[in-house]
């Protein structure tokens, strides 16, 4: 009999719990603790199999269980995590008010930190990653502060952070083992390291077997590597287990480098019809991908202007700034483009795609020397200098 | 032990399964180790909950034997164990220490005896050891370090069987490694209703933990009005199984008295049942020749025996570190103290167990607090926590007409009340960590011997079981299987210098049916139950066979 993977086996169990919940739960009498595992199963099942689509299902269950039973803390800490996972900062902080001591407490603090990240404020982010380090070593703080050192350009430091986390790790949670290990294959991957990169892949996919999760960075690297026909492969599989819209997004680019145009064509229309859906039902997490699209896929930046604006007035950070700004420089607004990017680069964040993006505009609007350094940044953190898009 | 239920000798390990708040996934563009996230309102058992450490001479004729039985949580079930899990058995023999009558019984005392303890531990200290794991198969993989004359070696056993095992050195040891009855029998409701435990009776959400031990008096006698932890005849599967919403705060308790039936009786906290009746533990039970584990055995009369978990590291399992080559390879191989270290560093300590209550009780089960034996820089703490446990206990057995070791200045209830400051606290604990813990009659002794009693400070710290081997091993001069050590940690807030009919109060006289039977109090019970559920074999492995399970 062929062995389940880890993967299928904990899905299996989250399904069966939920199926043991379901129906009874959220039915009067509630008791808290049943509403409270029920609503954690949902989001455990949505976020593992990366399905954000069941987000907003879910911040119905969890309002129904407040109703039922009163603003309980746990439930409203994952109001607040599911507000997060669907960009909406504004809510997730506000979730977290309600109840009168959640903000104190170590959960709450490493989401508000979280949030800090997501809204571009750098220096309370790593302020609260540092003192959540100093106060509980605990292996998911350690690597938010590593992936924070990352974004800032020390990846040594970060790979570090990330070993640390690894250490505090037990053979009880494999996955957050793979977890840790995709991202540092993703810190290789950032600085062309694609032998090192695919070594942690390998070992994450040792560490939890059949999750899509390290497929999906295995077929980014192949991508990064120009194996299109093996990435392509990945990309198809993840799909079977994913009904995911970027990834069927970056499926149809491979077909496109392929010459495969009518099947990119039939991955482009999905995806699109998957991301203008969402915004249709006023969800904003596929705002981004709205922007890439329209830049990258159709190239049409005057369609993706909207998108990048209102993303940025949701989550005011670098990558909102860099992504209008690039809008920007495609529909020819150079200028504005400057000014835009130059916001992007004052987050003190060194990701060699950003340095590339604000060399070329820096160029275009005759700032040389600035952009000779950005370029020289870029090719120094990764000598490659391929602008890979793997989040 | 029930998925989420806790039990007062050893609480399922948060740390341990707070190390299972499982995550690790990305969400859209964000960079959340949390994104997936278990749900963390329920707590599940792990094989990393330690529970109980038994050790006794052994009673069989012959020359002298140490046994020591490891119990823990059947994980995945009784006779199966974790192979993630690494298991020390850590032993130490030591003259038996008696306390130098000059010195007093002082705070300063106290102090400088803890630094003694301090010394020896944190010095060049190398106990023997005995090291269990099993593997994919079941077959367990015991190594032995540091032993005096056989140094350090290994064998490889299997499980749910006595077997004997020849050092290098010629001695016979018996082994068992398998599922057992557990032997520990309590009343796991009753105490943490003394304690006013919330999360035994009610949803506690893990965020809160404020709202663990409730601000209200600990008390051996239920407090009129207390509404949260009284036993209510119309749900009496609250707190046994059933747990309700936690009400909002907050949680205290604003009455003056101790409740009283129509009839004036008390009511008891405890009802003399036994939680862990037909529940299973995994054990690891061992018969060792005393002389095996030191030169010495003529003067060192003491064993020192204390337990830890340690789970594998996730590195470890992900690059399938082969097992050292000799362990596979010989029946039993010589180790050294490199492999010792190497072996060590793939795991991550957990749990430990020396003392029952030495954690649960006397340290809040925090998990911080998880030290092992070497928690002597927990002494200051042992004195606040007592001195609170006993402005709890303490009135509940004054109004009892028990006299009572705690100060508590006449209190007619149970006063709620915290210490910060170790010199306020100490005059009021005084008499409870330095009395002599009186046994009910002299077969403890065996031999007659000129023996100390013991006393609860030289008990607790360190964090210990302390085999006298001169003795039968009965609690505090070791733990037999069949000692009923919830009721006689209870009996070291009575006064040990009073008397009860013309006797002097001792260990076993909370145990005594008739002094309940005499008291205005319901039920008429002693607090915990009198044996185990199933009797104990009597012989090694002494721990009798698990119960069917489905």
């Amino acid at each position: 009999m062929t062995r389940l993977s880890d993967y299928a086996m904990e899905l299996g169990q989250i399904e069966k719990d939920i199926a043991m919940l379901e129906g009874m739960a959220l039915v009067p009498p509630v008791s808290g603790e049943k509403a409270a595992q029920y609503v954690y199963r949902l989001y455990h099942r949505a976020t593992l199999t990366g399905n954000l689509g069941q987000l907003p299902e879910i911040l119905a269950s969890v309002d129904r269980a407040l109703r039922l039973i009163g603003l309980q803390e746990d439930i409203c800490l994952l109001k607040a995590k599911v507000h997060f996972a669907l960009h909406r900062l504004r809510e997730a902080r506000e979730d977290l008010r309600v109840a009168p001591l959640l903000p104190q407490r170590l959960e709450a603090r490493t989401l508000l930190a979280d949030i800090d990240y997501e809204e571009g404020r750098y220096e309370d982010a790593r302020r609260s990653y540092e003192n959540l380090v100093a106060e509980s070593n605990t292996w998911d703080n350690l690597a938010r502060l590593a992936h924070f050192r990352a974004k800032m350009g020390d990846f040594e430091g970060a790979d570090q952070l990330y070993a640390d986390a690894q250490d505090e790790i037990t053979a009880k949670q494999m996955r957050a083992f793979s977890w840790v290990e995709l991202q540092r294959g993703l810190l290789d991957l950032t600085r062309g390291r694609f032998g090192d990169a695919k070594a942690h892949y390998d070992r994450a996919d040792r560490a939890y077997s059949g999750y899509w999760l390290v497929s999906k960075h295995l077929a980014d690297l192949f991508a990064a590597e120009e194996n299109l026909e093996g990435a392509a492969v990945r990309y198809e599989a993840i799909l079977l287990q994913v009904p995911s819209p970027e990834v069927k997004e970056k499926l149809g680019r491979i077909f496109c480098s392929l010459g495969r145009s009518q099947a990119a064509e039939r991955c482009f229309k999905e995806a699109l019809s998957a991301y203008l859906d969402s915004a249709e039902r006023e969800e904003v997490h596929y705002y981004h991908h709205l922007v890439d699209f329209f830049v990258e896929v159709r190239g049409k930046p005057q369609e993706a202007v909207q998108w990048a604006r209102k993303d940025l007035e949701l989550r005011n950070n670098y990558a909102t700034a860099a992504a209008l700004a690039w809008v920007e420089y495609c529909s020819g607004e150079f200028t504005r483009a400057s000014h835009t990017i130059a916001r992007a680069l004052s987050s003190g964040v060194a990701e060699p795609g950003l340095l590339a993006k604000a060399a070329e505009i820096y160029h275009r609007v005759g700032r040389h020397s600035e952009a000779h350094e950005l370029e020289h940044r870029a090719n120094s953190i990764n000598p490659r200098n391929r602008r890979v898009h793997v989040h | 032990l029930v998925k989420g239920q806790e039990s007062y000798r050893k609480v399922p390990r948060q740390s341990f399964a707070l190390i299972a708040r499982e995550k690790g996934d990305k969400v859209a563009d964000h960079n959340d180790p949390n994104a997936v996230n278990s749900i963390f309102s329920d707590i599940d058992v792990s094989a990393a909950d330690v529970y109980d450490l038994f050790g006794f001479s052994g009673d069989e004729p012959g020359d002298e034997k140490v046994v020591i039985a490891l119990t823990f949580a059947s994980v995945p079930r009784a006779g199966v164990l974790d192979s993630d899990i690494l298991y020390r058995v850590l032993l130490d023999a030591a003259p038996r220490i008696v306390w130098p009558e000059g010195e007093g019984y002082t705070l300063e005392a106290l102090l400088k005896f803890t630094q003694g303890v301090k010394d020896k531990y944190l010095g060049n200290f190398r106990p023997a050891e005995i090291r269990v794991r099993v593997d994919e198969s079941q077959r367990a993989m015991v190594e032995f370090f540091h032993f005096p004359g056989a140094g350090s070696f290994s064998t490889t056993l299997e499980t749910n069987k006595v077997q004997e095992v020849r050092t290098p050195d010629g001695y016979m040891l018996k082994a068992f490694i398998g599922g057992r009855d557990d032997a520990f029998f309590n009343d796991l409701t009753g105490f943490f209703r003394s304690i006013n435990y919330a999360p035994q009776f009610y949803h506690v959400p893990h965020t809160m933990t404020e709202a663990r031990e409730l601000p209200i008096p600990k008390t051996l006698l239920e407090l009129e009005g207390n509404d949260l932890f009284n036993y209510n005849p119309a749900e009496p599967l609250h707190g046994h199984g059933m747990k309700k919403d936690l009400p909002p705060g907050p949680w205290t308790w604003k009455g003056n008295a101790f409740r009283k039936d129509e009839k004036g009786n008390f009511r008891f906290v405890y009802s003399g049942q036994d939680a862990q009746a037909g529940k299973n533990v995994n054990a690891i039970i061992l018969e060792v020749p005393f002389s095996f584990i030191t030169r010495s055995p003529g003067a060192h009369r003491i064993v020192n025996t204390w337990a830890e978990s340690w789970v594998a590291k996730a590195a470890k399992k992900v690059e399938t570190i082969p097992d050292h080559p000799l362990l596979l390879a010989q029946p039993w191989a010589a180790l050294d103290a490199l492999v010792q270290d190497q072996e060590l560093r793939h795991y991550k300590r957990v749990d430990t167990v020396g003392q029952p209550f030495a954690d649960a009780a006397l340290s809040e089960r925090e998990d911080s607090r998880q030290l092992g034996a070497n928690n002597f820089w927990l002494a200051p703490h042992f004195v606040l926590r007592l001195a609170h446990l006993g402005w709890g206990f303490g009135p509940s057995i004054t109004a009892l007409g028990l006299k009572c070791s705690f100060d508590h200045d006449n209190s007619p209830v149970s006063v709620h009340k915290t210490y910060s400051n170790i010199v306020a606290a100490f005059p009021r604990v005084k008499k409870t960590l330095f009395q002599p813990l009186r046994m009910p009659d002299d077969s403890w002794n065996r031999k007659g011997l000129k023996i100390a009693l013991r006393r609860p400070f030289e008990i607790f710290v360190p964090n210990v079981c302390a085999i006298d081997m001169d003795t039968t091993g009965t609690w505090p001069f070791g733990r037999r299987p069949e000692d009923q050590v919830a009721t006689r940690f209870l009996s070291m807030f009575l006064d040990m210098e009073a008397e009860l009919n013309g006797r002097k109060y001792h260990i076993e006289m909370l145990n005594d049916q008739a002094l309940w039977d005499a008291t205005p109090i319901e039920p008429k019970t002693p607090p915990n139950p009198l044996k185990n559920d199933k009797p104990f074999l009597a012989t090694f492995p002494y721990l009798t066979e698990p119960s069917e399970t489905p």
